[in-house]
């Protein structure tokens, strides 16, 4: 039996790297599509990811054409909010899944670092390096060996607008940050807030201070930032922050963001009785607003470029999920291929809610205007950086309750206090980046 | 006659006055009570009616403005829970982890209870002191150690797992409250039924736990009652077959949308079985009332 | 039967039973033996597990020894969480303790107990997540989201009139500034000039039914007169502090004329179009035109109560009306299990209800109440989801308590399971004082 699979995976790799297709494999749009052919029948894999709702259902299709194609029964789990916790219990246990979606990079590397997850194998690894750009290998990549394949990304830098709001008020789309905070006072003139932020759990200021900073300082001083290589007390750091204040120690903003949670500042803008008109966050935005109902994308739901600062190239703040494998078994293997290709994305794409980093993805699949400029912004940006709380340790970037999400709360608490939240970004970054 | 008469001992009439107060005094009472409940069921009742919104409406306006606006109510966010064959299945899978944990603590605890109560061992009172500890113990401080034992043991991810989890950590309370309801009853009775010639499991059967029914009634309530709503434990304990319902709902919360549409109706969905559990069990409090007099 | 009442009977007679030591020794094991192989393997094994995790490091690869206990008391989050752990020890188990009391004692001669039973012990069957949700729902600080401020705004409004313009404020260059909710102009205007005052933050949505495109006004002599009007035209354009088509006159606003003593000397309310008039002024004096605050006072929009002053008062208020119901039952089992006819003699003999209540009800009690209140000390020491979900992310680290801490060391990110293990150990220590009545209560049964 395992000579069998042994040979049978030969054959697959065999064929893949040539490219021949034999029991009628389909075949998505555009090139670099990987074959996966062979038998797999009586194989179970697990899948887990954030996903549930809409955005399960749309993966489990992905997943369907998978095990139509070859045999294999795949199952998948969301672990909701929990992805850490679970993915640690179940290695605990002894039994992980086959294959993890996850949205930090920095898990990523701490389970790479404790060998609880597999590099991809050559052919996966070739699938991926013709689909992607380098930016997207390298954060893939741990100590020189590539471990993940990007299957979902998200375009951070964009500010959606409630264009009825900005029609009735006659404000216009910003050119820069001064322009910006200009427009959101035409908006407050008449009466509406200018822009609704949600503070309370503080991942979205921290979307805020990244896509500050890297206009105000660039890009080279992000990865500094980000691998801590400066401290928090740099004067870059500082004057992001002094320019994060001139809008969150204003009039403009809506009061009572500290408690207010992220969907509820979507709603805030494009509910049925909308008391702001504009609301930073990244594309998935869209999604929110559509479950929501009262507004529509593409209509008078539009979004523009984060605003250049002191003449900022187009710069974009992304984030991801990564597919990463706990085993190298033929059958993983072959999934996380499928995922790495075009085909497995472009099954997605259509139904809305996946911004694809594939390269090979064939633009004129993707829904409506807007998801297709938020992609196109995505993979043709000048420069672009994934995520910095996402890439640091998650004890100081992706944990509730401190660290950079908690000490940015108490800076937008207290905007005035620029030398107190950097001494204390600086403490939580030390302690964190030592452990 | 009553007793206190036939042992000729004048009882005073009372006096207009004080039945009045009386009367007046049932009549606060109930008022007072009324006011209570209604209080008490605003957060429930709030809850109940955000289950019936969209969450878009929820998201717009509080719960209250449903009676001016009764055309909002709607049944989506159940029926969206009922639909899905994850959560419908978990609910079978919560019954299978809920019942045996439950019997397995009232049996083990009470057995255990008894023995402490009423058997005679060196460091007796040490050692329950020791479990009473125990209470508090936190559940995620045996998270790693027990994933790590299960795994060993090859039940990790199965409902067994989760089951000996619970019991486990179900016990201390039940051992310290049966064992303070066991001390209560009348030495006398046991000297009379081991006179009578019963060994220790006749009188565990036969006179202890009929006489601490209302206190195996509590504790079956609220040991059912934790099993059920517990999320933590399942979470890390179960795979996708084995989840339970807690687990199911949380699985089905968006990463960045708003929930209150799932988390509200879940709730509800969730709490009909505990509700029942409570009402079968707690006539036993009313039957053992009776029965507590007679003795 | 006052004897067998009022104390504790005493254990098993000392006279052991003729049968062999070693029977009673297998008996004795047989019931005790299955409770101590789960206690064991599953309870006491990850204490042991977590004293020794908690002597080394973050990854526990290194001895530490003690650093994670010193790191623990040496940070501030830590004194904060066993401070709200104390004052949640001190508050809530005498809470629902009392009120389980109260209830479970009035409750016994109601027609609808059933009914009211099932009401109070509805919240314990809703999962802790749930009810954290709901309050803080109730409790949101967005009168249009949360009940409460709801309430608050609503008594308030039955009390004082709503302000036309909530919000409005001045347009700035034109000559008017804010002042404490005040709208006046910068300097003295005389009378027979013209005073405008161009505003802001208004929707169009939220103009009055009669309000016209603003009107211009001239003022007579001994008069002051202007147009309030909305500086914003739908759409935008114009020009800032002109009166234009498409700006909406305001009216329905009050204009003062303040003296320089600040007494008024004269007002007026706006029409249709914004327009005003204020007659009977001194030609000599110079006057400041005042719009007053209550035009557009935007009114208490209740409290802040997720906020860091008052979030431990509603998550333990979100305990109580849980754990309430679990001493109601178990007190309402102690009652049903109690011999009556103490009370019955009682109340024959003549005593009023609150003594048979505190003499004999209570004492008969105790056993009962020292399981509930001993309970919920120790659950409250644990107290982790309600303190995980209700406090907004501003508010965590002022309602933080041990076992979060814990949570967020261990699992949060950090895997700092050495930490998170010393905090552990910690709590367990905590537990110890409340034992201490236990010992003195075996000890004093003991005794008799």
């Amino acid at each position: 039996m395992n000579a069998n699979r042994q040979r049978r995976a030969i054959v697959i790799s065999a064929v893949g790297a040539v490219g021949l297709t034999l029991a009628g494999c389909s075949g998505g749009g555009g090139g670099g599509g990987s074959d996966i052919e062979g038998d797999f029948a009586g194989e179970e894999l697990t899948v887990v990811a954030a996903w549930s709702g809409a955005e399960q259902e749309n993966f489990e299709a992905v997943l369907d054409e998978f095990e139509a194609q070859t045999g294999a029964t795949v199952r998948y789990t969301s672990f909701g909010d929990n992805g850490p916790t679970y993915i640690q219990g179940q290695l605990e246990g002894g039994d992980p899944p086959s294959v993890a979606v996850i949205g930090q990079p920095a898990l990523m590397q701490e389970l790479a670092t404790n060998g609880d997850i597999v590099p991809l194998s050559d052919e996966a690894l070739d699938v991926v390096t013709e689909n992607y750009s380098q930016d997207w290998i390298d954060l893939a990549t741990v100590d020189g060996e590539t471990y993940g394949v990007w299957f979902k990304a998200a375009n951070k830098s964009t500010v959606w607008y409630n264009a009825d709001l900005y029609d009735e008020a006659g404000a216009t789309v910003p050119e820069d940050w001064d322009d910006f905070l200009e427009q959101l006072q035409v908006i407050t003139d008449a009466g509406y807030a200018g822009i609704s932020i949600g503070a309370d759990v503080g991942w979205p200021l921290t979307d805020w201070f990244e896509n500050a900073y890297l206009r105000v300082a660039g890009p080279e001083k992000y990865d500094q930032l980000t691998n801590h290589e400066i401290p928090w007390t740099d004067p870059s750091v500082a004057e992001t922050l002094e320019v994060l204040a001139s809008l969150w120690g204003s009039d403009l903003v809506q009061p009572g963001g500290d408690q207010r949670d992220f969907p509820t500042s979507v709603t805030e803008v494009f509910g049925a009785e909308p008391n702001a008109a504009t609301v930073f966050e990244g594309d998935f935005v869209a999604g929110n607003i559509t479950a929501d109902g009262n507004s529509v994308v593409g209509e008078n739901a539009l979004f523009y470029d984060f605003p250049a600062i002191n003449g900022s190239a187009p710069s974009v703040v992304g984030g991801g999920d990564v597919a990463v494998a706990f085993s190298d078994d033929p059958a993983v293997d072959a999934l996380m291929q499928f995922l790495a290709s075009p085909e497995a994305a472009e099954i997605w794409v259509p139904n809305g809610g996946l911004t694809s980093p594939n390269q090979g993805v064939d633009p004129s699949l993707y829904p409506d205007d807007v998801s297709r400029q938020i992609a196109e912004a995505l993979t043709s940006a000048e420069t672009f950086r994934f995520d910095m709380s996402d890439l640091t340790p998650s004890a100081f970037g992706g944990t509730q309750g401190q660290g950079f999400w908690q000490e940015m709360i108490r800076f937008y608490q207290n905007p005035t206090d620029i030398q107190g939240t950097m001494e204390a970004l600086e403490a939580a970054a030390a302690s964190a980046y030592a452990g | 006659m009553t007793s206190a008469e036939a042992l000729g001992i004048v009882t005073r009439k009372k006096t207009l006055a004080e039945r009045i107060l009386d009367g007046l005094g049932s009549t606060v009472v109930n008022i007072v009570l009324l006011i209570v409940a209604l209080f008490w069921l605003v957060p429930s009742v709030g809850l109940f009616l955000t289950s019936l919104r969209s969450a878009g409406d929820n998201a717009e306006s509080g719960w209250w403005t449903i009676f001016t606006k009764p055309a909002e109510i709607t049944i989506q966010n159940y029926a969206n829970l009922l639909q899905n064959p994850d959560i419908t299945g978990s609910i079978w899978n919560t019954i299978v982890i809920s019942v045996p944990t439950t019997i397995l603590v009232v049996l083990i605890g009470s057995l255990a209870g008894y023995a402490f109560a009423w058997m005679q061992f060196p460091g007796r009172d040490w050692l329950l002191i020791v479990v009473i500890v125990l209470l508090a113990v936190p559940i995620q401080v045996a998270i790693i150690p027990l994933a790590q034992l299960f795994g060993a043991l090859g039940i990790f991810g199965s409902v067994l797992g989760v089951i000996l989890f619970h019991t486990a950590f179900g016990l201390p309370f039940a051992i310290f409250l049966l064992r303070n309801f066991f001390t209560e009853v009348p030495g006398e009775l046991i000297e009379a039924a081991r006179i009578d010639g019963a060994g220790e499991w006749r009188i565990f059967f036969r006179v202890m736990l009929p006489l601490a029914m209302p206190a195996v009634a509590s504790l079956a309530i609220f040991q059912f009652l934790w099993t059920w709503n517990d999320m933590l434990v399942a979470l890390i304990f179960t795979n996708s077959e084995s989840m339970p319902l807690t687990v199911a709902i949380q699985s089905q919360l968006r990463q960045f949308g708003s929930n209150i549409d799932v988390l509200s109706a879940g709730a509800f969905l969730s709490m009909i079985v505990p509700l029942i559990v409570f009402f079968a069990f707690q006539r036993y409090f009313v039957q053992a009332m009776l029965a507590g007099s007679q003795k | 039967m006052t004897a067998v009442a009022a104390a504790p009977p005493a254990p098993a007679p000392e006279h052991a039973p003729e049968r062999g030591g070693w029977r009673r020794f297998a008996i004795t094991a047989a019931f005790l033996s299955p409770a101590l192989v789960f206690l064991g393997a599953f309870v006491l094994y990850p204490i042991v597990y977590t004293v020794v995790r908690s002597l080394f490091d973050r990854t526990g690869g290194r001895f530490v020894g003690f650093d994670n206990y010193v790191t623990m008391f040496t940070n501030d989050t830590t004194f904060t969480a066993i401070r709200n752990n104390v004052i949640w020890v001190i508050v809530a188990p005498a809470a629902c303790t009392i009120l389980g009391l109260i209830f479970a004692v009035l409750i016994e001669k109601l027609a609808w107990k059933t009914a009211f039973r099932l009401i109070i012990f509805m919240p314990m069957a809703i999962s802790m997540l749930a009810a954290g949700v709901i309050f803080r729902g109730l409790f949101q600080e967005n009168p249009n989201l949360g009940a409460v401020n709801a309430a608050i705004v609503a008594v308030q409004g039955w009390f004082s009139d709503d302000a036309n313009y909530p919000g409005a404020g001045p347009r700035e260059g034109t000559g008017i500034v804010a002042d404490r909710g005040v709208i006046s102009t910068e300097s003295a205007v005389e009378p027979g000039s013209v005073q405008n005052f161009p505003l802001t933050g208004i929707r169009q949505s939220n103009l009055p039914e009669e309000a016209t495109d603003a009107v211009e006004v001239e003022a007579g002599d001994g008069e002051i007169a202007g147009t309030v009007f909305l500086d914003v035209i739908r759409g935008g354009g114009g020009t800032n502090g002109e009166i234009e088509d498409g700006k909406s006159g305001l009216p329905g606003i009050r204009v003062d004329a303040v003296a320089p003593d600040g007494s008024i000397a004269g007002f007026a309310t706006t029409g249709a179009g914004g327009e005003y008039t204020i007659t009977g002024l001194d030609a000599g004096q110079s006057y400041t035109v005042a719009l007053p605050a209550s035009n557009f006072d935007e009114g208490a929009q209740g409290v802040s109560w997720l906020s860091a002053s008052f979030i431990n008062a509603v998550v333990i208020l979100s305990y109580i009306w849980i754990w309430a119901g679990f001493a109601m039952v178990m007190i309402a089992s102690g009652l049903s299990a109690m011999d009556r006819s103490l009370q019955e003699a009682a109340r024959m003999d003549g005593a009023s209800e609150w003594k048979v209540f505190t003499k004999i009800t209570v004492p008969l009690l105790t056993p009962v109440l020292i399981v509930v209140f001993v309970t919920l000390i120790i659950n409250v020491l644990k107290i982790f989801d309600l303190v995980y979900v209700i406090p907004p992310g501003a508010s965590k680290p002022a309602a933080n308590v041990i076992a979060v801490e814990m949570w967020t060391q261990s699992f949060g990110g950090g895997n700092n399971q050495g930490l998170g293990s010393a905090l552990a150990i910690l709590l367990l220590v905590l537990v110890l004082p409340s034992m201490i009545m236990n010992v003195r209560r075996f000890r004093q049964e003991k005794a008799r």
